[in-house]
């Protein structure tokens, strides 16, 4: 639930994130800004390579340097700047206030050490427990992410764990110190579609019994930002271009982007006809478009001014804003697409 | 695949486990260890001193005097003893040899338990019963079961000896050398930037320092003794070490688990030492028994050419030496040379087994 009397738990202002490619570099991330709420569930949704995964690994500053680095901008948790403290001040952060989870359970464990010395790992890191007593808190948690028997598990290793499970003891680890924000890169990619609904409870279940706890959620699923967000942040192009409550999302999409996402749905109805896709393929980080609308490569819609003008983050409803020309003019962009996709079917 | 109400196992049980059935591997690893361990009690097998030896009522262990702390622990049994205070006439050590011949018809009361091959390996035996007529080198005899070398020393107690200083030295030199090379090697693959760039150009132009001038010269400025030698072969045999782990860390750091690790707050030594390490053992663990050969054939050899140990210290290489001035004398090179050979094949049976217990795979598509 939103509380926007709350002051942001995170602010993100103007992140630019770059890696070197050769002898040039390319701009993972450029200029993304955002808060994020205690207790909400934020989602960023884009496409392979839109720079969300990176945007939440610049958080906890976990870009790989080189060829990564952090080029501007600030990441405010409770007031303080991520990106300005010391290695040792941001270990302070890492795992005990701000959690991540990663996308591939199955790697993200270490095969030679068993799971439960490794979730009470954190503990003993900040918390300064012994490890008998961080074992006891490991067991807790593991029996609450559904692990059952966890004391009896505390001493397998992640081979003896399907991937679902592994997932539930990586959220266990997250969670362990009682992070206020826990950051989720595509928790559920990597796993079954039944087992996807199950984590994505279980994190929903957690942020019930601890509701001060807010979630950075990235995925490219919709379905997934549909059953959890409370606000979207779309990204295309390593920029924002869409920030909406959900349900404002999903009732009128504005950016021509975001109507091609979920127009791109698979729907039932519509079996035999061929899928809608946006035309073309995202352009090489190197390739992307200067003081032009990012996405006016593959938009039906583009007009002169968005080959020419690059558009701002434009207000159009209560929380919605979009980064284009014709919705920030006003215009039915929805309407307007669906006539061009019509006609451009014969 | 193990199910999950067994005990679980460490990747490392599982391959100990396979270790040990690799039946050549773990017989000769078995053999070594356990003749390693044993060979620290080698003075109440082989050697000059009486086990216990009783005289006028007074009960002596000389034996003591051959191990550390012996004397100082128990001065009054195993420290200095006198020859005059035995019955001898002349001050020196006592030669328990000739006591327990002397007593044995004297029927005095006293006797000594000499050890079962009862000639040490610094122990010159001119002046012995049966060599005395006869010039050094002796060849083998039922006394001397490899015979005697050029001072008329026993051979067989010097082998046995030798093969003591041969594997401390061998495993002091793997242990040091592996330290230092992992160390280095995993600092460059976890660092690096510049630490590595320059770290292993060092590397390099320290590994084309030629080794075998540099003891030359070192052992012409001061004698070498076995920890100088040890630290001096560590020091010129870490780079290959450094190579693998160095390739290790540089593999294992872009892992996904070293990136939880990193999200979960852990310093940087907790993540290399506790978390990477234990994933590049692989080539550690599976390339310490050739290392170990090398570093006793290393010894060998400087043995051989003379630069090795100091002069009375018991050694294979020297006898091969030896062996060289008295080209005659076959037993100088041949029970040298076998104990060398014996010992580094059992050591190559336990890299193999290593090795194949190190192996994924669990069959081998060439066999």
């Amino acid at each position: 639930m939103p509380h926007d009397e709350k002051p942001p738990v995170l602010r993100v202002r103007d992140l630019v994130t770059s890696f070197a490619i050769g002898d040039r570099r390319a701009v993972a991330v450029d200029g993304v800004s955002f808060d994020l709420y205690p207790g909400e569930t934020l989602g960023i949704v884009g496409e392979s390579g839109s720079g969300k995964s990176v945007t939440a690994l610049s958080i906890l500053r976990l870009v790989p340097n080189p060829p990564g680095s952090i080029d501007g901008g600030s990441v405010e948790f409770e007031g303080i700047d991520l990106l300005a403290l010391s290695y040792p001040q941001v270990r302070k952060v890492r795992g005990a206030r701000i959690g991540m989870i990663f996308q591939e359970p199955m790697s993200s464990l270490n095969p030679v050490l068993p799971i439960g010395r490794q979730v009470a790992e954190a503990v003993e890191v900040h918390e300064g427990l012994p490890r008998a007593l961080a074992l006891e808190r490991a067991v807790e948690f593991l029996t609450a992410v559904g692990i059952p028997d966890a004391r009896k598990r505390l001493d397998h290793y992640p081979h003896q764990f399907s991937g679902g499970m592994r997932q539930r003891v990586m959220i266990a680890l997250a969670l362990v110190c009682r992070p206020k924000v826990l950051i989720a890169d595509e928790p559920t990619t990597a796993l079954d579609v039944t087992i996807q609904a199950q984590i994505l409870d279980l994190l929903g279940e957690m942020q019930r019994q601890r509701p001060e706890t807010a979630i950075v959620l990235i995925t490219h699923d919709l379905a997934v930002v549909a059953e959890t967000c409370d606000r979207v942040l779309v990204m295309y192009g390593a920029k924002v271009q869409e920030v909406a409550p959900a349900e404002s999302l999903f009732a009128a999409p504005r950016h021509p982007y975001t109507l091609g996402l979920f127009g791109s749905i698979p729907d039932p109805a519509r079996k035999g006809q061929p899928l809608a896709t946006i035309p073309g393929n995202v352009p090489h980080i190197l390739d992307l478009p200067r003081g032009a609308c990012r996405f006016h490569t593959r938009c039906v819609l583009a007009e002169e001014r968005c080959r020419t003008s690059e558009p701002e983050l434009v207000e159009v409803a209560p929380r919605h804003s979009v980064r284009c020309h014709l919705a920030a003019d006003g215009r039915d962009t929805r309407a307007e697409m669906a006539r061009a996709n019509a006609e451009a079917r014969p | 695949m193990t199910r999950s109400d067994e005990a679980p196992l460490s990747i490392l049980q599982r391959r100990w486990r396979k270790f040990k059935t690799l039946k050549r591997g773990w017989y000769s690893f078995n053999l070594l260890v356990w003749s390693f361990v044993l060979s620290f009690f080698l003075p109440l097998a082989v050697g000059e001193k009486a086990i216990v030896a009783r005289y006028e009522g007074r009960l002596v262990f000389p034996v003591l005097a051959d191990f550390p702390l012996g004397p100082t622990l128990f001065p009054a049994h195993g420290g200095y003893l006198d020859a005059r205070e035995f019955g001898f006439e002349n001050r020196g050590l006592v030669d328990w040899r000739a006591f327990q011949e002397r007593e044995f018809f004297a029927q005095r009361g006293n006797w000594a338990l000499l050890p079962p091959h009862p000639y040490g390996p610094i122990e010159s035996l001119l002046d012995d019963a049966g060599l005395r007529d006869s010039r050094p080198p002796h060849a083998p005899s039922a006394q001397h079961w490899c015979g005697t070398d050029d001072r008329g020393r026993d051979v067989f107690a010097r082998l046995v000896y030798g093969y003591r200083t041969s594997m401390l030295f061998g495993l002091s030199v793997v242990l040091l050398s592996y330290t230092i090379g992992t160390a280095f090697g995993a600092l460059s693959g976890f660092l690096g930037r510049r630490f590595d760039l320059f770290g292993q150009r060092f590397v390099e132009i320290w590994s084309s320092l030629p080794f075998l001038y540099t003891v030359i010269i070192v052992a012409s400025i001061v004698r070498p003794n076995l920890l100088l030698l040890v630290v001096v072969l560590a020091l010129f045999s870490w780079m290959g070490i450094n190579y693998y782990v160095r390739g290790e860390f540089l593999r294992e750091k872009s892992r996904d688990y070293v990136a939880a690790a990193i999200s979960i707050g852990e310093s940087r030594r907790a993540i290399m030492f506790r978390e990477i390490l234990p994933n590049a053992l692989t080539p550690i663990v599976s390339y310490a028994p050739f290392a170990l050969v090398g570093a006793i054939s290393s010894l060998v050899s400087l043995d051989f050419l003379g630069f090795g140990l100091r002069a009375p210290t018991p050694s294979w290489g020297e006898l091969v030496n030896q062996g060289l001035s008295n080209i005659y004398e076959w037993h100088l090179v041949a029970f040298p040379l076998a104990a060398l050979f014996v010992t580094l094949l059992l050591v190559v049976f336990v890299g193999e087994a290593v090795r194949e217990a190190f192996d994924p795979k669990p069959y081998s598509r060439l066999r």
